[in-house]
């Protein structure tokens, strides 16, 4: 890295998209097809999740979001600039992967360092990036385990760390792949409350995830993706809605539990256990 | 001993066919072993025999395998790209070194030499052969069928894991090296900078190179150990290439023709002087 890189301001990238995709189209080398044709359009500060069976180009969309890889054919704007023109250093300033096996990226002896990689290589130093690292910490609940090895914290929490360190560049748009595995009751909490806490920072967070029940829950948008193409785009109660079943079921995708009861008892789209129970409450007056 | 797919259950043969590997052309089809016998004799011949003639029918015979293999440009690209590098010392110093009496033309205080530019070019004609019949055998083998050939010719079952693993971990671990370099790009790590940039990156990939593959080392021989693995006694393989009665002659053929190379060599009936 050349030097210090500007993080751009949250703020200041609302009034473009934070991410435009126009026909992408992916094939590996072997020629695989993962990516046939992706349109996407996602605002500065929604909070997206993208589902989809195993291999139905999930991973690598998001891979494309920071320049790892690269379109066979098709384009892709990071924050209103052609991502084919910024190195996967500069993106990094802009779009924040935390990759599915925290396993993957730990190095560090101790938490802290581990976390301050990310943001000293954007240029952060001294008393701004301890301060980013403090606080990524504490979002993800590791506030006093900065002097572990991270090696003696289990896998959930390693998977926190993992979030942290991204967390800690603070960038504007988030890829979260998988957060929620391994997670028990609490992390899946811990980590709603992240994408929450992203979302009132005006973040955009893009998440890619098997869980059904946290995807209703926590994001407002679902981008449902099938062999590279996506095919289902709405909010949880439009995706999980019982007329959309048949494609969700083309994917290997199941609706939430709420969904299937509040459809099966005539209550409507209920996506969420909340909405269910609202649903019931209203009908029984 | 081809599988006993057709005695399975449908699902038990579908979950056992999974364990066949590819086999694109008739000589990906041959068994392991004779082509391991293919490769060998191929390379020792090569080098048994010297001189062009040999060496350059050896290789006639690779390439025309390759070709119904359908690998022939990149079993060349390959072959020359292994070669490549040994080729240019070979020929910086047979040139240069070799004593001779045909002086072509002079560098300094070096002589190249007719006798030296033949000896470099045999030396490369051996090698090319060489490199050529065992990137095919690379190219058209699965490694772990040829593990279980091997495992089915009475190669102990621990030795063979091993041999199993050790020939596996390359790939996984070029494909595990590959995510974290991933991982750590988006964190920033600039591995498309200079030299100081790069050096800079070394540590956070190979300790999580390193550390993830302990962790599956121990993964491994924990989930091996639960399934029985050490269990003394002769095991049934679900799935082991299959051998036919013609590729036995075959072998047994080759080896005997490695074999009257040498003697004739010795002899002094077949190869050249170099």
């Amino acid at each position: 890295m050349s030097g210090p890189q500007a993080v751009p301001a949250v703020q200041a990238v609302q009034a473009v998209p934070a991410v435009r995709v126009r026909g992408l189209v992916h094939v590996y080398p072997e020629g695989t097809r993962a990516l046939d044709g992706v349109d996407l359009e996602i605002a500065g500060g929604a909070v997206v999740a993208i589902i989809g069976q195993n291999g139905s180009g999930k991973s690598t969309l998001a891979r494309h979001l920071n320049g790892l890889l690269r379109p066979t054919e098709g384009s892709v704007e990071i924050l209103g600039e052609d991502a084919a023109h910024l190195r996967v250093a500069a993106l990094a300033a802009r779009v924040g992967l935390v990759f599915q096996d925290p396993d993957r990226q730990i190095f560090a002896r101790k938490v802290r360092p581990e976390v301050a990689f990310g943001p000293s290589n954007l240029g952060l130093r001294g008393a701004a990036l301890d301060r980013a690292v403090t606080e990524a910490l504490e979002a993800v609940g590791l506030g006093d385990q900065g002097g572990v090895n991270p090696y003696d914290l289990g896998y959930s929490r390693r998977k926190l760390l993992a979030i942290a360190s991204v967390l800690a560049m603070r960038t504007p748009i988030v890829v979260l792949d998988e957060p929620t595995t391994g997670q028990d009751l609490r992390g899946v909490a811990r980590v709603r409350a992240i994408i929450e806490s992203f979302a009132r920072e005006g973040r955009t967070v893009i998440a890619i995830s098997h869980d059904m029940r946290f995807v209703a829950e926590t994001f407002r948008r679902v981008v449902v993706m099938r062999a590279g193409r996506v095919v289902l785009d709405g909010t949880p109660a439009e995706v999980f809605s019982e007329p959309a079943w048949p494609v969700l079921a083309s994917t290997y995708l199941e609706p939430p539990l709420a969904a299937r009861v509040g459809a099966r008892t005539g209550l409507g789209a209920t996506p969420t256990e909340a909405a269910l129970v609202e649903a019931v409450a209203a009908r029984d007056g | 001993m081809e599988a006993p797919i057709g005695l399975l259950e449908t699902d038990d043969a579908t979950l056992v066919a999974r364990l066949v590997p590819p086999t694109p052309s008739p000589y990906h089809r041959l068994n392991p072993t004779t082509k391991a016998v293919i490769a060998t004799v191929a390379s020792l011949g090569a080098f048994v025999i010297g001189g062009y003639v040999g060496p350059l029918a050896i290789i006639g015979v690779v390439l025309a395998c390759a070709a119904v293999a359908g690998v022939l440009r990149r079993l060349v690209r390959v072959s020359a790209l292994f070669t490549l590098p040994i080729a240019i010392s070979v020929i910086l110093v047979s040139v240069f070194t070799r004593a001779g009496t045909t002086v072509l033309f002079t560098i300094g205080p070096f002589d190249a030499t007719l006798e030296g530019v033949d000896f470099a070019a045999q030396t490369l004609v051996r090698l090319f052969a060489i490199s050529t019949a065992i990137s095919l055998f690379g190219m058209t083998t699965d490694p772990r069928a040829f593990v279980l050939d091997l495992e089915r010719r009475g190669l102990s079952p621990r030795f063979a894991f091993v041999a199993a693993a050790t020939v596996e971990a390359v790939p996984a671990m070029v494909a595990r090296a590959g995510t974290i370099q991933a991982a750590q790009r988006s964190r920033g790590l600039d591995t498309e900078g200079g030299l100081l940039a790069r050096a800079r990156g070394f540590l956070p990939l190979i300790v999580p190179v390193v550390l993830s593959s302990l962790t599956e080392v121990e993964e491994r021989s924990l989930a091996l150990e639960v399934r029985a693995f050490g269990r003394p006694g002769k095991r049934d393989l679900l799935w082991c290439p299959g051998d036919r009665g013609w590729e036995r002659a075959v072998r047994w053929g080759l080896a005997l023709l490695l074999l009257v190379a040498i003697v004739g060599r010795v002899a002094g009936i077949v190869g050249a002087t170099v």
